[in-house]
C-alpha cells in the first residue's frame, strides 16, 4: 500500500537529496525541463564503457549462460571454482605504493642524498687513512655511521608520521563486513558479500546494500538509491521487467554498493536477483578505476618543500665545493679536504628539519580533525590554506541537509517561520484562528511519527519515521504546540489517503476533539495549484470566505513568491463534514471515495526549504574576505540554489546575475553586457554547450557562480576549468561520481557522513560534519601551518650559518675547530627540535584570514628575504655572537686570539705535547684536545643562548612580539626549557663522555652570548617596526619573508 | 593531475639570463635597478659596519677580563706534561749511524736548542740560585715586577751538552743523548718542596732488554726546585728550562725499542689514562747499524 518513500531520519537529517527533488512532482508550474537532462548526461558518459545484455536476456537464458539455477543457485563447489577465477567480489582498492618504496623513498628523499654522500665520503676517507696507517683513528667511521643512522632515523620518523595519518584514514574507512543472503546448493545461505559469484542467486531486503550487479528475477515495489552511482536523488523503482535497452536505465539491473530502500513484495519482503557481474567487474569497479586513473599530483606544499631543499642543498654543495676547492689550493691534504665537505654538508643541512616539519603538519592535522577536517595525506593540510577556489556542494554542505518550514501564507499574508537548526523561537502571529485551523490541517494530515522512546532527545534531534516533508511538519506542529501525538489521539482518525504522485494531494478524515461537534473534519495537504482547485472557499481571519478573483490571485502572488524563493510550497485545506449526512458511524471508503473532495475551504499555504547552516554566511563572509571563490555545485534547481546561494552570501546581497540585470533593465537577456554581472547562475545544460574557453571566461569574469542541475561528472568539467586559472581548488563532495573530480582537485574534500567509500577514498580530506564552515576552519588551520613553517624553517635555516662560519674560518685563519660535526648534530637534532616544533603552535598575526590566498607561483614558503634574512643578517650576528664564547674560553685558558690565528696544524698533531700558549705555558695534545671540546661546548653553548632569541623573534614575521604576546603560546617556553636542559645535560650530566665531545663549562660561559642574543631580539623589533611604518617601501621589500 | 612542465628551448634560457643579468626596459642589474643595488650595498656596509664594531667591542670588554701575564684559567694544566728533544715526528728517534743526513737534521735542532743554555749566556742574563728550594719571587708591591731566572748551563749536561763533542750528541756513535723538559706551567710549584728526577725505562720487557744502560745529566736525572715557579713568558723572559738528557749507551742496534719516561715528583701524576703525556713521555728509540 505504501507508495511513497518511507525513510528513517536519524538525528533529524537524512534524504533531504529526495525531497528536493519531489519538489518537481509537488510544485509544478515553474520549471520543466531539466530533470530529463539531468538524469540522462550522466548515463550517457558511462554507457560508452558498458557492454551489458542480461537485461534483455530470459530467465532461462540467464541461466545457461552462467550455469546456475534459479531455484537451487549454484552448487558450493561451482561457486568456489568462479570465485577462485574472477576473485573475490570486492573493489581493488586503489594501487598503493608498497611500504618498502614508502620507506626506501624517505630515506633518500630531501636531505638525506646529502647525508648519505657525506656519511660515504666519511667512510672512504677511513679507508684512505687506513691504508696509510693501520693504526689511524676511529673518528670518520663513527662520523659516518652517526650521519648514516641520523638519515635512518628521520627517515623511520617520518615514515612512522605518514603511516600513522594514513592509518587514521584506514580505520575510518573500514567498515563492517558486509553479508548476503544467497542460495546455493538449494539452500539459503548467509555468506560475505565478496564469496559472491556470477550465477549466484541473492536475495536482498530493504535497506540493503546490493552486494554486486544483479539482475533481478522477481522484486515488487523495490526501489533502489542511485545517487552514489548517476547523481539521480531520487528513488529509482525496480522490476523484473526489461524496460530499457540501456542497461543503466532498465528496471531489471541494479547495481552493486547501491542501496536497496525498500521491497514492499511478498514473499517476506525480499527481492530475488542473479549476480552478473562481481568486483572490479561492476559498474561502479569500472567508475572507481577511472577515477584512479587520474593521477596525483604533488601538492603544494610538496612543491613548496622541494623548493626549499634545492635552496639549502644547492647552498650546501656550492659552499662545499667551492670551500674543497679553496682548500686543496690552500695545500691542504685532500683527505682533510674531503672532512671539509663533510663538515660543511652536516652543518649547511638543517637535518631536523623534515621531521619538524611532519611534526608540525600532523599537529595541524590533528588539531583539523577536532573541528571535523580529516585530513589524509600530511601535506594536504596545507593545501586547503592555499586554496583559492572551493567549489562546494549544496546538500548537506551548506545546508542542514533537512527540509524545514520557512514560510507561512495565511490571511493574506507572509510570516516567517524561524529556520536556524534549533526552531528556538517561533514568533510568528499565532493569534489568527486561522492559524488555529492550519495548525490543525498540519498536525492531523500527517503520517509521520517519532519513533519511540526518545523523550529525552530535544525535538529537532529526534528521529522520525516518515519523508522528509512530513518529518518537516511534524517537527514544526510539535514545536508550536506541543505534544502532536496527544492531539492526533484526540482527533482520531478515521480513514486517509496517502500522498501520490497522480493526486499530489494527502487527505485524511478525523473526528473532532469537540465532544460537542460530531462532524468529520477531513484535512488535506498538497500541491497548492491542485488543493486550490477542490476549494471553493477561503479562511481569512478564521472566517470562511467566497473564493473569487481577488483571493485567488493573491493566492497566486504568494505561492510565485515563495516558489521563487526555491521553496517547495505545500497547500492545505479543510472541510467540516455535515453531521447529518456523515453521523458517526458512517463507514469511510478511501477506494470509492463515499465523501466529499471538492468544496474545501482554503486554509493557508506554507512552504519549506532545507535551509543553510547557519554556520554558513559567516564562514562564507570569512571565505569571501579571505580571497576565497565559492563556487557552487549542484543538483538543484536554479531557483533553489540561487535562493540558497544569496541567503548564505555566495551571491551577496546587491550583485546581480545577467538574468536579473535584464529583468530590471527590461531588455532580452543577450543585449546584456555580461561583465555588468557579478554573480551568475549556469545550469548544467549550458554548461554542457560551453567550450572550455567560454567556461574560463565565465570563471574569470564573475565572482559568485552557482553551478545548478549539473551531474557529478561535470564537476570534472568545472574543476579543470578552476584549475585552468591557476587557482588551487578545493571540491567537496559524496558520490561515486565525484570521485574523479575528487581526485582531479588540489584538494577533494568527501563528506563524513553522506560520502560513499568511492568519495572518501579519492579524497584527501573528509569533512565529518558535512559543515562548510568547517571547511573555513581548515583553511584558516592551513594558512596558518604555511606562516608558522615559515617561521620554523626561519628559525631553522638561521643556525646553519652559525654552524657554517666555523669550519669556513678554521679553513682559512687555521683556528683550532670551533665546532665539532657531531656537536652540529646534537644542535640539529637536540636542542633545536622542539622550539621549531613549538613554533607550529604561534597564534595567527590577526590579518590570517584577511589576505589573499597565496599565490603558488609568487609566495614561497622560502623566498630569498627569507633565506637572506636568516642567513646574512641573524645567522651572521650568531656566528659572530658564537666565536666571541669561543674566544672567551680560549683566551681565559690561555689562547689569546692572536695566538690561535694559524695555529691548526701545530694544534692538530698528536706527537706534539709542548705547544706554548699566550703565556709561555706548554700543553699536551690532551690538554688542547679537551680544551678544543671545551671550544665546541662553548660554541654550542653560544647557538643555543642565542637561538632562544631567534626562537623569540621568530614568533612574528611583521608584529612585535609585545603585541602577539610574549607568553601567549607557552610551547614556545616548553622549547626554550627543553634548549636549556638538554644543553645542561649534555654539558655536566655527559661531560665525562669523551664520544661526545662535550665537556663541563663555567657558568659564566653560558652568559657571553646573552648581548648578542639581545641585538637580535633588539634588531628584529626595529626590522618589523620599519615593516611596520613603512609598508611596501624598499626595506618591506627586502627584509618582510 | 599531470604537471605541465613547459619545456624551455636552449635560447630561451640563455635570453632569460640575459635579461636577468641586463634587463633594458626596468633598467634592472641582476633583478636589481641601480638605486636598489646602491640601497642595498649601503645597507650591508652598515650593517656589517656595526656588526664588526659590535663583535670587536665584545671582544674587547672580553679580552679586559684576560690578564697580559698570567691566564685567568689553568685547570687544564694541573699535571704537566713531559716532551722530548729532539723533537720528531711521531716521537720517533731513528739513527742511522752510517748514515749521517738521518740524524744530522736532530743535531741541528739540538744546537739551536740548546744555544741558550750556553754557560756564557747564562751567566750573563741569569742568577746563580740557591739548589733546592724554589726561587720565589714576589711582587712586593709592585705591580708586574720582572722576574730573574736561574742558571741552567750546558755544560750541567755532561757528555750531552755538545760542547767540544765529536760525536754530535753521540749520534754519529750510536749513543744518542735525548733530552726530557717538562712543560711550563706558571706559578706551578713542582715536586711540592721534595727532590725530584726523572727516570726512564723499557716499556717492556724486551724494551728493557734493548734498552741497555744509559747515563743521565745530571745525575740521577733529577731536576732542581730552584726552576720553579714559572712567571710567564712576560715577566720570566730569561727564563730557562730545567733538562734533562739520556745518554743511551748500548742500544741493541736495529730493533725499535719504546722508551718511556716519567717524572718523580710528589705532586704530579703520571697515571693519567687519556692523557698519555701527563708526567710522562714516551719515543720509540732505533738505531740502525750495518
Amino acid at each position: 500500500r505504501k507508495t511513497e518513500i518511507y525513510s528513517v531520519e536519524l538525528s533529524g537529517s537524512g534524504d533531504i537529496e529526495k525531497t528536493d527533488k519531489g519538489h518537481d512532482k509537488k510544485y509544478g508550474g515553474l520549471k520543466k525541463n531539466c530533470l530529463e537532462r539531468k538524469t540522462h548526461q550522466p548515463k550517457e558518459e558511462l554507457k560508452k564503457e558498458l557492454d551489458l545484455d542480461d537485461h534483455k536476456l530470459s530467465n532461462e537464458e540467464l541461466e545457461t549462460k552462467y550455469g546456475t539455477n534459479i531455484i537451487t543457485g549454484l552448487s558450493s563447489t561451482r561457486a568456489a571454482e568462479l570465485l577462485a577465477r574472477d576473485g573475490p567480489n570486492t573493489l581493488t582498492p586503489p594501487k598503493e605504493t608498497p611500504k618498502i618504496i614508502k620507506f626506501l623513498k624517505q630515506m633518500v628523499g630531501g636531505f638525506s642524498i646529502l647525508l648519505w654522500i657525506g656519511a660515504v665520503l666519511c667512510w672512504i676517507a677511513y679507508g684512505i687513512q687506513y691504508s696509510d696507517d693501520k693504526s689511524s683513528s676511529l673518528d670518520s667511521v663513527y662520523l659516518g655511521s652517526v650521519l648514516a643512522l641520523v638519515v635512518i632515523l628521520t627517515g623511520v620518523f617520518a615514515y612512522y608520521q605518514e603511516a600513522k595519518s594514513t592509518n587514521i584514514m584506514a580505520s575510518f574507512r573500514q567498515m563492517i563486513p558486509q553479508q548476503a543472503l544467497v542460495v546455493r546448493d538449494s539452500e539459503k545461505k548467509t555468506v560475505p558479500a565478496d564469496q559472491l559469484v556470477v550465477g549466484d542467486i541473492v536475495e536482498i531486503k530493504g535497506g540493503d546494500q546490493i552486494p554486486a550487479d544483479i539482475r533481478l528475477l522477481s522484486a515488487q515495489g523495490c526501489k533502489v538509491d542511485n545517487s552514489s552511482l548517476t547523481g539521480e536523488s531520487e528513488p529509482q523503482p525496480r522490476s523484473s521487467e526489461f524496460t530499457h535497452d540501456n542497461p543503466l536505465e532498465t528496471k531489471n539491473i541494479s547495481f552493486f554498493s547501491t542501496t536497496c530502500l525498500e521491497v514492499s513484495a511478498p514473499p517476506a519482503g525480499t527481492a530475488t536477483g542473479m549476480v552478473i557481474n562481481t568486483g572490479d567487474r561492476t559498474v561502479i569497479g569500472q567508475i572507481a578505476s577511472l577515477a584512479s586513473g587520474v593521477q596525483n599530483s604533488k601538492t603544494p606544499i610538496g612543491i613548496e618543500i622541494e623548493h626549499f631543499v634545492h635552496i639549502v642543498a644547492g647552498v650546501a654543495v656550492s659552499i662545499g665545493v667551492l670551500f674543497f676547492i679553496i682548500a686543496v689550493s690552500m695545500k691542504y691534504h685532500v683527505l682533510d679536504s674531503i672532512i671539509f665537505l663533510i663538515g660543511i654538508i652536516v652543518a649547511n643541512v638543517p637535518e631536523g628539519l623534515l621531521a619538524t616539519v611532519t611534526v608540525a603538519l600532523s599537529l595541524t592535522a590533528k588539531r583539523m580533525a577536532k573541528k571535523n577536517c580529516l585530513v589524509k595525506g600530511l601535506e594536504a593540510v596545507e593545501t586547503l590554506g592555499s586554496t583559492s577556489i572551493i567549489c562546494s556542494d549544496k546538500t548537506g554542505t551548506l545546508t542542514q541537509n533537512r527540509m524545514t518550514v520557512a514560510h507561512l501564507w495565511f490571511d493574506s499574508q507572509v510570516f516567517v517561520a524561524d529556520t536556524s537548526e534549533d526552531h528556538s523561537n517561533q514568533v510568528f502571529d499565532q493569534s489568527s484562528a486561522t492559524w488555529a485551523s492550519l495548525s490543525k490541517i498540519i498536525t492531523l494530515c500527517n503520517r509521520a511519527e517519532f519513533r519511540p522512546g526518545q523523550e529525552s532527545v530535544p525535538i529537532m534531534k529526534k528521529a522520525v519515521v516518515g519523508d522528509a516533508s512530513e518529518t518537516a511538519l511534524l517537527k514544526f506542529s510539535e514545536v508550536i504546540l506541543g505534544n502532536v501525538m496527544e492531539i492526533r489521539k484526540r482527533n482520531r482518525k478515521v480513514a486517509e489517503i496517502p500522498f501520490n504522485s497522480t493526486n499530489k494531494f494527502q487527505l485524511s478524515i478525523h473526528e473532532t476533539d469537540d465532544p460537542s461537534d460530531k462532524r468529520f473534519l477531513v484535512v488535506m495537504k498538497g500541491a497548492p495549484e491542485r488543493v486550490l482547485e477542490k476549494c471553493s472557499t477561503i479562511m481569512v481571519n478564521g472566517q470562511e470566505q467566497p473564493l473569487d478573483r481577488s483571493t485567488a490571485k493573491a493566492f497566486h502572488t504568494a505561492y510565485m513568491e515563495l516558489g521563487g524563493l526555491g521553496e517547495r510550497v505545500l497547500g492545505f485545506c479543510h472541510l467540516y463534514l455535515p453531521a447529518d449526512e456523515f453521523p458517526a458511524t458512517y463507514s469511510f471508503d478511501v477506494d470509492t471515495m463515499n465523501f466529499p473532495t471538492s468544496n474545501f475551504c482554503f486554509v493557508g499555504l506554507l512552504s519549506m526549504i532545507d535551509p543553510p547552516r547557519s554556520t554558513v554566511p559567516d564562514a562564507v563572509t570569512k571565505c569571501r574576505s579571505a580571497g576565497i571563490k565559492i563556487i557552487m555545485v549542484t543538483g538543484d534547481h536554479p531557483i533553489t540554489a540561487k535562493a540558497i546561494a544569496k541567503s548564505v552570501g555566495i551571491i551577496s546581497a546587491n550583485s546581480e546575475t545577467v538574468e536579473d540585470i535584464a529583468k530590471r533593465l527590461n531588455v532580452a537577456v543577450a543585449q546584456v553586457n555580461k561583465r555588468d554581472a557579478k554573480a551568475a547562475v549556469v545550469t548544467g545544460m549550458e554548461l554542457k554547450d560551453m567550450s572550455p574557453a567560454q567556461l574560463d571566461e565565465l570563471l574569470a569574469n564573475h565572482s559568485e557562480i552557482v553551478f545548478a542541475r549539473t551531474s557529478p561528472q561535470q564537476k570534472l568539467i568545472i574543476v579543470e576549468g578552476c584549475q585552468r586559472q591557476d587557482a588551487i581548488v578545493a571540491v567537496t563532495g559524496d558520490g561515486v561520481n565525484d570521485s574523479p573530480a575528487l581526485k582531479k582537485a588540489d584538494i577533494g574534500i568527501a563528506m563524513g557522513i553522506t560520502g560513499s567509500d568511492a568519495a572518501k577514498s579519492a579524497a584527501d580530506m573528509v569533512l565529518l560534519d558535512d559543515n562548510f564552515a568547517s571547511i573555513v576552519t581548515g583553511v584558516e588551520e592551513g594558512r596558518l601551518i604555511f606562516d608558522n613553517l615559515k617561521k620554523t624553517i626561519a628559525y631553522t635555516l638561521t643556525k646553519n650559518i652559525a654552524e657554517l662560519c666555523p669550519f669556513l674560518i678554521y679553513i682559512i685563519a687555521g683556528l683550532p675547530l670551533p665546532i665539532g660535526t657531531i656537536t652540529i648534530l646534537f644542535i640539529d637534532l637536540g636542542t633545536d627540535i622542539i622550539p621549531s616544533i613549538a613554533l607550529a603552535y604561534e597564534k595567527a598575526e590577526s590579518d590570517i584570514m584577511n589576505r589573499k590566498p597565496r599565490h603558488k607561483k609568487k609566495d614561497r614558503l622560502v623566498n630569498k628575504p627569507l633565506a637572506v634574512y636568516s642567513y646574512l643578517h641573524i645567522g651572521l650576528m650568531q656566528a659572530l655572537g658564537a666565536f666571541v664564547v669561543y674566544f672567551t674560553v680560549y683566551a681565559q685558558e690561555g689562547f689569546r686570539p692572536s695566538t690561535l690565528l694559524n695555529l691548526r696544524v701545530e694544534w692538530e698533531k698528536g706527537y706534539v705535547n709542548d705547544l706554548e700558549d699566550s703565556y709561555g705555558q706548554e700543553w699536551t695534545s690532551y690538554q688542547r684536545k679537551y680544551l678544543e671540546w671545551t671550544g665546541y661546548t662553548a660554541f654550542f653553548v653560544g647557538i643555543m643562548i642565542q637561538q632562544i632569541a631567534d626562537l623569540i623573534i621568530r614568533k612574528t614575521r611583521r608584529n612585535s612580539i609585545f603585541q602577539q604576546g610574549l607568553f601567549r603560546n607557552k610551547i614556545i617556553w616548553v622549547g626554550i626549557a627543553s634548549q636549556v636542559i638538554i644543553a645542561l645535560i649534555l654539558s655536566y650530566g655527559l661531560g665525562s663522555i669523551v664520544a661526545l665531545n662535550f665537556t663541563m663549562l663555567r657558568p659564566q660561559y653560558w652568559f657571553v652570548a646573552v648581548p648578542h642574543a639581545v641585538l637580535i631580539w633588539v634588531y628584529d623589533e626595529v626590522r618589523k617596526l620599519a615593516i611596520r611604518l613603512y609598508p611596501g617601501s624598499w626595506w618591506d621589500k627586502n627584509m618582510y619573508y | 593531475m599531470v604537471i605541465q612542465k613547459e619545456k624551455k628551448s636552449c635560447g630561451q634560457v640563455v635570453e632569460e639570463w640575459k635579461e636577468f643579468v641586463w634587463n633594458p626596459r626596468t633598467h634592472q642589474f641582476m633583478g636589481r635597478t641601480g638605486t636598489s643595488w646602491a640601497f642595498i650595498l649601503l645597507f650591508y656596509l652598515v650593517f656589517y659596519g656595526f656588526l664588526t664594531a659590535m663583535f670587536t667591542l665584545t671582544m674587547w670588554v672580553m679580552l679586559q677580563t684576560v690578564s697580559d701575564h698570567t691566564p685567568k684559567y689553568q685547570d687544564r694544566l694541573a699535571t704537566p706534561g713531559l716532551m722530548i728533544r729532539p723533537k720528531t715526528e711521531n716521537l720517533d728517534v731513528i739513527v742511522n749511524v752510517s748514515d749521517t743526513e738521518s740524524w744530522d737534521q736532530h743535531v741541528q735542532k739540538l744546537n739551536k736548542f740548546l744555544e741558550p743554555y750556553n754557560d756564557s749566556i747564562q751567566a750573563q742574563k741569569n742568577d746563580v740560585c740557591l739548589p733546592g728550594r724554589y726561587y720565589e719571587q714576589p711582587d712586593n708591591g709592585v705591580l708586574n715586577y720582572p722576574k730573574r731566572a736561574c742558571q741552567f748551563n750546558r755544560t750541567q749536561l755532561g757528555d750531552c751538552s755538545g760542547i767540544g763533542d765529536p760525536t754530535h750528541y753521540g749520534y754519529s756513535t750510536g749513543q744518542p743523548c735525548v733530552f726530557i723538559k717538562m712543560n711550563r706551567v706558571i706559578n706551578f710549584y713542582a715536586g711540592a718542596n721534595q727532590s725530584m728526577n726523572v727516570t726512564c725505562v723499557g716499556k717492556r720487557d724486551e724494551d728493557a732488554e734493548n734498552l741497555g744502560n744509559f747515563v743521565m745529566f745530571p745525575a740521577n736525572g733529577s731536576i732542581d726546585l730552584m726552576y720553579f715557579p714559572y712567571y710567564g713568558k712576560k715577566f720570566h723572559v730569561n727564563y730557562t728550562q730545567p733538562l734533562v738528557a739520556v745518554k743511551f749507551l748500548n742500544v741493541t742496534p736495529n730493533v725499535e725499542v719504546n722508551v718511556e719516561c716519567r717524572i718523580n715528583a710528589a705532586n704530579i701524576a703520571t697515571d693519567d689514562e687519556r692523557d698519555k703525556f701527563a708526567g710522562r713521555v714516551a719515543f720509540k728509540l732505533r738505531i740502525n747499524k750495518t
